[in-house]
Protein backbone atom coordinates (compact mmCIF):
# COMPACT_ATOMS: atom_id res chain seq x y z
CA UNK A 1 0.00 0.00 0.00
CA UNK A 2 2.74 2.04 0.73
CA UNK A 3 3.01 2.96 -3.30
CA UNK A 4 0.32 4.60 -3.38
CA UNK A 5 0.68 7.69 -4.76
CA UNK A 6 -1.52 10.60 -3.97
CA UNK A 7 -2.60 11.52 -7.52
CA UNK A 8 -4.02 7.63 -7.51
CA UNK A 9 -5.71 8.35 -4.64
CA UNK A 10 -8.91 9.65 -6.45
CA UNK A 11 -9.16 7.37 -9.23
CA UNK A 12 -10.39 3.92 -9.01
CA UNK A 13 -7.28 1.04 -9.04
CA UNK A 14 -7.94 -1.37 -11.67
CA UNK A 15 -6.20 -4.07 -9.83
CA UNK A 16 -6.98 -3.21 -6.40
CA UNK A 17 -10.56 -3.27 -8.03
CA UNK A 18 -10.46 -6.16 -9.53
CA UNK A 19 -8.46 -7.97 -6.73
CA UNK A 20 -11.38 -7.22 -4.31
CA UNK A 21 -13.87 -8.60 -6.87
CA UNK A 22 -11.95 -11.95 -7.14
CA UNK A 23 -11.16 -12.59 -3.48
CA UNK A 24 -15.40 -11.18 -3.16
CA UNK A 25 -16.06 -14.01 -5.61
CA UNK A 26 -14.31 -16.45 -4.06
CA UNK A 27 -15.48 -15.82 -0.79
CA UNK A 28 -19.39 -16.44 -1.90
CA UNK A 29 -18.13 -19.78 -3.26
CA UNK A 30 -16.28 -20.67 -0.39
CA UNK A 31 -19.69 -19.80 1.69
CA UNK A 32 -21.60 -21.98 -0.47
CA UNK A 33 -19.06 -24.85 -0.35
CA UNK A 34 -18.95 -24.81 3.16
CA UNK A 35 -22.82 -24.66 4.07
CA UNK A 36 -22.53 -28.41 2.24
CA UNK A 37 -20.11 -29.19 4.85
CA UNK A 38 -21.48 -27.79 7.75
CA UNK A 39 -24.08 -30.37 8.35
CA UNK A 40 -22.51 -31.91 11.18
CA UNK A 41 -21.78 -28.45 12.65
CA UNK A 42 -25.10 -27.38 12.41
CA UNK A 43 -26.57 -30.35 14.66
CA UNK A 44 -24.94 -29.16 17.63
CA UNK A 45 -25.92 -25.48 17.37
CA UNK A 46 -28.75 -24.43 14.15
CA UNK A 47 -27.40 -22.22 12.00
CA UNK A 48 -23.33 -22.54 12.52
CA UNK A 49 -21.49 -22.28 10.39
CA UNK A 50 -17.15 -22.51 9.76
CA UNK A 51 -16.52 -19.28 8.68
CA UNK A 52 -14.55 -20.26 5.59
CA UNK A 53 -15.07 -17.03 4.25
CA UNK A 54 -14.14 -15.52 6.82
CA UNK A 55 -10.27 -17.13 6.31
CA UNK A 56 -10.63 -15.11 2.53
CA UNK A 57 -11.16 -11.89 4.63
CA UNK A 58 -8.84 -12.94 7.27
CA UNK A 59 -6.17 -12.82 4.93
CA UNK A 60 -6.70 -9.14 3.67
CA UNK A 61 -6.46 -8.22 6.88
CA UNK A 62 -2.97 -9.80 7.78
CA UNK A 63 -1.56 -8.21 4.61
CA UNK A 64 -2.42 -5.01 6.58
CA UNK A 65 -5.22 -4.07 3.99
CA UNK A 66 -8.29 -3.35 6.21
CA UNK A 67 -9.59 -0.95 3.71
CA UNK A 68 -10.06 -4.16 1.36
CA UNK A 69 -11.41 -6.54 4.22
CA UNK A 70 -14.19 -3.89 5.05
CA UNK A 71 -14.89 -3.72 1.15
CA UNK A 72 -15.25 -7.35 0.75
CA UNK A 73 -17.09 -8.65 3.89
CA UNK A 74 -19.93 -5.99 3.38
CA UNK A 75 -19.97 -7.11 -0.39
CA UNK A 76 -19.97 -10.72 0.74
CA UNK A 77 -22.51 -10.43 3.22
CA UNK A 78 -25.19 -7.98 1.12
CA UNK A 79 -24.41 -10.34 -2.02
CA UNK A 80 -24.69 -13.62 0.07
CA UNK A 81 -28.00 -12.28 1.73
CA UNK A 82 -28.94 -11.75 -1.66
CA UNK A 83 -28.43 -15.14 -3.30
CA UNK A 84 -29.14 -17.40 -0.78
CA UNK A 85 -30.60 -15.51 2.32
CA UNK A 86 -33.34 -14.13 3.61
CA UNK A 87 -33.63 -10.40 5.67
CA UNK A 88 -33.41 -12.08 9.25
CA UNK A 89 -30.45 -13.33 8.26
CA UNK A 90 -28.94 -10.17 5.99
CA UNK A 91 -29.05 -8.36 9.70
CA UNK A 92 -27.49 -11.03 11.67
CA UNK A 93 -24.62 -11.83 9.21
CA UNK A 94 -23.91 -8.29 8.94
CA UNK A 95 -23.99 -7.68 12.57
CA UNK A 96 -21.73 -9.94 13.05
CA UNK A 97 -19.84 -8.97 10.01
CA UNK A 98 -19.38 -5.21 11.03
CA UNK A 99 -18.18 -6.25 14.88
CA UNK A 100 -15.86 -9.23 13.54
CA UNK A 101 -14.44 -7.42 11.25
CA UNK A 102 -13.87 -3.74 13.40
CA UNK A 103 -12.29 -5.80 15.85
CA UNK A 104 -9.71 -8.02 13.97
CA UNK A 105 -8.64 -4.60 12.26
CA UNK A 106 -7.93 -3.07 15.30
CA UNK A 107 -6.28 -6.33 16.51
CA UNK A 108 -3.98 -6.48 13.49
CA UNK A 109 -2.55 -3.75 13.86
CA UNK A 110 -0.27 -5.14 17.38
CA UNK A 111 2.92 -6.72 16.39
CA UNK A 112 2.02 -9.22 19.22
CA UNK A 113 -0.54 -11.18 17.74
CA UNK A 114 -0.62 -13.50 14.84
CA UNK A 115 -3.55 -14.43 12.23
CA UNK A 116 -4.62 -17.44 15.06
CA UNK A 117 -5.22 -15.06 17.68
CA UNK A 118 -7.07 -12.45 15.39
CA UNK A 119 -9.19 -14.97 14.15
CA UNK A 120 -10.14 -16.61 16.81
CA UNK A 121 -11.13 -13.06 18.90
CA UNK A 122 -12.98 -12.37 15.39
CA UNK A 123 -14.92 -15.74 15.24
CA UNK A 124 -15.82 -15.05 18.88
CA UNK A 125 -17.19 -11.16 18.40
CA UNK A 126 -18.76 -12.40 15.44
CA UNK A 127 -21.11 -14.89 17.25
CA UNK A 128 -21.58 -12.81 20.21
CA UNK A 129 -22.91 -9.54 18.32
CA UNK A 130 -25.13 -11.73 16.08
CA UNK A 131 -26.47 -13.58 19.33
CA UNK A 132 -27.23 -10.21 20.28
CA UNK A 133 -29.19 -9.40 17.15
CA UNK A 134 -30.71 -12.36 17.56
CA UNK A 135 -31.87 -11.34 20.98
CA UNK A 136 -33.69 -8.23 19.88
CA UNK A 137 -35.77 -10.39 16.85
CA UNK A 138 -36.53 -13.78 18.51
CA UNK A 139 -36.73 -12.75 21.77
CA UNK A 140 -34.20 -13.34 24.89
CA UNK A 141 -34.02 -17.00 25.44
CA UNK A 142 -32.15 -17.19 22.61
CA UNK A 143 -29.16 -16.15 25.04
CA UNK A 144 -28.57 -19.80 26.33
CA UNK A 145 -26.73 -20.62 23.18
CA UNK A 146 -24.13 -18.30 24.56
CA UNK A 147 -21.50 -20.60 25.95
CA UNK A 148 -21.83 -22.74 23.06
CA UNK A 149 -21.66 -20.35 20.51
CA UNK A 150 -18.36 -18.45 22.30
CA UNK A 151 -17.05 -22.47 22.35
CA UNK A 152 -17.61 -22.92 18.49
CA UNK A 153 -16.51 -19.42 17.53
CA UNK A 154 -13.10 -19.99 19.23
CA UNK A 155 -12.67 -23.46 17.38
CA UNK A 156 -13.90 -22.28 14.23
CA UNK A 157 -12.28 -18.94 14.23
CA UNK A 158 -8.65 -21.00 15.33
CA UNK A 159 -8.99 -23.13 12.33
CA UNK A 160 -9.90 -20.30 9.80
CA UNK A 161 -6.38 -19.08 11.81
CA UNK A 162 -4.26 -21.68 10.97
CA UNK A 163 -5.65 -21.76 7.40
CA UNK A 164 -5.37 -18.19 6.68
CA UNK A 165 -1.89 -18.24 7.92
CA UNK A 166 -1.21 -21.74 5.89
CA UNK A 167 -2.31 -19.74 2.88
CA UNK A 168 -0.77 -16.37 3.25
CA UNK A 169 2.92 -18.59 3.36
CA UNK A 170 2.11 -20.08 -0.34
CA UNK A 171 0.69 -16.67 -1.90
CA UNK A 172 1.66 -12.70 -2.13
CA UNK A 173 -1.58 -11.86 -4.18
CA UNK A 174 -2.37 -9.59 -1.24
CA UNK A 175 1.27 -7.80 -1.15
CA UNK A 176 2.02 -6.93 -4.79
CA UNK A 177 2.56 -2.71 -5.47
CA UNK A 178 -0.48 -1.25 -6.68
CA UNK B 1 1.86 -18.54 17.46
CA UNK B 2 2.19 -15.24 19.72
CA UNK B 3 1.78 -13.69 22.90
CA UNK B 4 -0.87 -11.73 21.76
CA UNK B 5 -2.72 -15.10 20.27
CA UNK B 6 -2.49 -16.49 24.10
CA UNK B 7 -3.77 -13.74 25.37
CA UNK B 8 -6.61 -13.76 23.12
CA UNK B 9 -6.99 -17.51 23.98
CA UNK B 10 -7.10 -16.86 27.61
CA UNK B 11 -9.63 -14.19 27.63
CA UNK B 12 -12.51 -15.96 25.51
CA UNK B 13 -11.70 -19.08 28.02
CA UNK B 14 -12.28 -16.01 30.47
CA UNK B 15 -15.52 -15.11 28.82
CA UNK B 16 -16.37 -18.30 28.17
CA UNK B 17 -16.53 -19.87 31.91
CA UNK B 18 -18.29 -16.31 32.66
CA UNK B 19 -20.98 -16.86 30.37
CA UNK B 20 -21.80 -20.59 31.90
CA UNK B 21 -21.69 -19.44 35.09
CA UNK B 22 -24.07 -16.32 34.28
CA UNK B 23 -26.40 -18.11 32.94
CA UNK B 24 -26.23 -20.83 35.40
CA UNK B 25 -27.09 -18.49 38.00
CA UNK B 26 -29.62 -16.78 35.87
CA UNK B 27 -31.57 -20.03 35.70
CA UNK B 28 -31.06 -20.78 39.15
CA UNK B 29 -32.84 -17.73 40.48
CA UNK B 30 -35.34 -19.07 38.02
CA UNK B 31 -36.35 -21.79 40.64
CA UNK B 32 -39.85 -21.52 41.80
CA UNK B 33 -42.13 -22.86 44.46
CA UNK B 34 -45.08 -24.30 43.16
CA UNK B 35 -48.14 -25.80 45.38
CA UNK B 36 -51.21 -27.37 43.98
CA UNK B 37 -54.10 -28.69 45.59
CA UNK B 38 -56.39 -30.41 43.93
CA UNK B 39 -54.21 -30.41 40.86
CA UNK B 40 -54.66 -26.51 41.21
CA UNK B 41 -51.51 -24.15 41.64
CA UNK B 42 -52.44 -22.09 44.71
CA UNK B 43 -48.58 -20.72 45.29
CA UNK B 44 -46.23 -19.84 42.78
CA UNK B 45 -43.20 -17.35 43.84
CA UNK B 46 -39.54 -17.90 43.65
CA UNK B 47 -37.50 -20.03 46.23
CA UNK B 48 -35.62 -16.90 47.38
CA UNK B 49 -38.72 -15.58 48.81
CA UNK B 50 -39.14 -16.55 52.35
CA UNK B 51 -42.54 -16.97 53.35
CA UNK B 52 -45.13 -18.87 55.36
CA UNK B 53 -47.77 -21.03 53.38
CA UNK B 54 -50.64 -22.24 55.04
CA UNK B 55 -52.96 -23.80 52.84
CA UNK B 56 -55.33 -25.21 55.41
CA UNK B 57 -54.45 -28.72 55.45
CA UNK B 58 -50.71 -28.33 55.28
CA UNK B 59 -48.12 -25.54 56.56
CA UNK B 60 -45.36 -25.14 54.02
CA UNK B 61 -42.35 -23.18 55.36
CA UNK B 62 -39.95 -21.74 52.60
CA UNK B 63 -36.57 -20.09 54.03
CA UNK B 64 -33.31 -19.82 52.70
CA UNK B 65 -33.88 -21.32 49.66
CA UNK B 66 -35.30 -24.23 51.30
CA UNK B 67 -38.78 -25.50 51.25
CA UNK B 68 -40.41 -27.86 53.97
CA UNK B 69 -44.15 -29.33 55.23
CA UNK B 70 -43.88 -27.49 58.65
CA UNK B 71 -47.25 -29.52 59.67
CA UNK B 72 -50.37 -31.45 58.12
CA UNK B 73 -53.26 -32.33 58.76
CA UNK B 74 -53.19 -36.38 57.84
CA UNK B 75 -52.41 -39.03 59.55
CA UNK B 76 -49.40 -40.88 57.77
CA UNK B 77 -47.24 -37.18 58.39
CA UNK B 78 -44.56 -38.70 55.30
CA UNK B 79 -44.70 -35.09 53.71
CA UNK B 80 -43.52 -33.41 56.89
CA UNK B 81 -41.11 -36.56 57.12
CA UNK B 82 -39.72 -35.43 53.59
CA UNK B 83 -37.67 -32.85 55.15
CA UNK B 84 -36.46 -29.71 53.14
CA UNK B 85 -36.22 -29.69 49.61
CA UNK B 86 -34.16 -27.37 47.76
CA UNK B 87 -32.87 -28.65 43.89
CA UNK B 88 -35.07 -27.76 40.76
CA UNK B 89 -37.50 -30.70 39.95
CA UNK B 90 -37.97 -32.34 43.88
CA UNK B 91 -41.14 -32.53 45.45
CA UNK B 92 -42.74 -33.31 48.28
CA UNK B 93 -46.28 -34.89 48.06
CA UNK B 94 -49.80 -35.09 50.57
CA UNK B 95 -51.57 -37.47 49.31
CA UNK B 96 -54.23 -37.57 51.72
CA UNK B 97 -54.51 -33.43 51.31
CA UNK B 98 -53.97 -34.01 47.42
CA UNK B 99 -50.88 -31.36 47.76
CA UNK B 100 -47.72 -31.54 45.84
CA UNK B 101 -44.65 -29.02 46.68
CA UNK B 102 -42.41 -28.79 43.66
CA UNK B 103 -39.45 -26.36 42.95
CA UNK B 104 -39.23 -25.74 39.24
Amino acid sequence: MSAKQGDSRNKINIKRLTLYALVTAVCLIVGYLESLLSIGLTSIAPGVKLGLSNAVALMLICSGDIKGAWAVNVTRICLASLLFGSPISFVLSLSGGVASTAVSSLLSRSKNISAIGISIAGGVIHNVFQLIAATFIVGFGVVYYLPILIGLGAICGAFCGVLARAALKHTNIFEFEF
Amino acid sequence: MKKGDFIVIGITAAVFVLSIGLLLSFSKQGRRVIIKQDNEIVYNQSVKLDNTVDIGTNCVIIKNGEVFVNSASCKNQICVNTGKISKKGESIVCLPNKVIVEIK
